[in-house]
């Protein structure tokens, strides 16, 4: 417990330094060692809680799925922006009730961030691992009605899907 | 290179001007938000893949970047919050069978 929290601060750290050192542009000793500073506080102030979403996040993964994402925005937007400009405005909108077997927190915030990033869908309630999804069509909801969202994430967090 | 950034900037430019018209033409608070999405996905990307290429590598390409990192994670949290809010003060979506 005691060297996870270590290794965690010390994450944190690098992460918020790293950002320090994009935005603030200057190298001087004054302004690292003031950017060192900050990050530790507020590493401090925020490391250790066991049920943070981020607990044993699989980054390296997440960033593999992330073109598979774009992928999806872009095909969902160029979908949205046919049905806004086509002049008989054919939506058809509905909620969705979904209920996800996913088990890691981060993979339920990951599957309502997801479902909200793409054009077309949002995540109105979650509430433990039901969501409950506007969708504008039947288009726009294929991806989470058909499971493949979930198969996605499951993948990304190691978990077997069949239930 | 500019003509690459002048060409996506032009894209998002396109995907914004959608989003606005959308924003006009549906019919309620759930339907517009859908609308308000397309800005933050396609339209901001474009518009920043862009700028970070007329920037050029460098410090300003970093900065952008974070920005377009932190706008995709923060989007979301910011509609899901807005339609979360329409659900419970008890807004009903507008579905075919009953307009």
């Amino acid at each position: 417990m005691k060297s996870s929290y270590l290794k965690q601060f010390i994450a944190n750290t690098l992460a918020l330094f790293s950002v320090w050192l994009v935005l603030s542009g200057k190298y001087d000793n004054f302004h690292l060692v003031l950017g060192f500073m900050a990050s530790c506080g507020v590493a401090w102030l925020n490391t250790g809680f066991p049920h943070s979403p981020f607990h044993n996040f699989p980054w390296a993964r997440v960033v593999l799925y992330s073109p598979w994402l774009f992928l999806r925005i872009v095909e969902s937007s160029l979908h949205l922006t046919k049905l806004i400009l086509n002049p008989s405005l054919p939506i058809n909108p509905r909620l969705i009730t979904y209920q996800s077997h996913l088990k890691h927190r981060g993979a339920i915030v990951l599957l309502g961030n997801s479902v909200t990033l793409t054009p077309g869908t949002i995540t109105v309630e979650a509430n433990g691992n039901t969501f409950l999804v506007h969708a504008i069509d039947e288009t726009a909801a294929k991806d989470l009605t058909t499971g493949r969202m979930e198969r996605k994430l499951a993948w990304v967090f190691q978990e077997d899907t069949n239930h | 290179m500019v003509v690459l950034a002048i060409g996506l900037i032009l894209v998002g430019v396109f995907f914004l001007v959608v989003a606005a018209i959308g924003t006009i033409r549906l019919p309620d608070v759930f339907t517009r938000s859908h609308a308000v999405s397309l800005t933050d996905s396609l339209g901001a990307i474009c518009v920043l893949a862009g700028l970070a290429l007329y920037q050029g590598f460098g410090i300003n390409m970093l900065k952008i970047l974070v920005v377009l990192v932190l706008l995709i994670l923060l989007n979301p949290v910011i509609a899901h919050a807005t339609i979360r809010a329409a659900n419970r003060a008890g807004l009903k979506p507008q579905t075919k069978e009953d307009p």
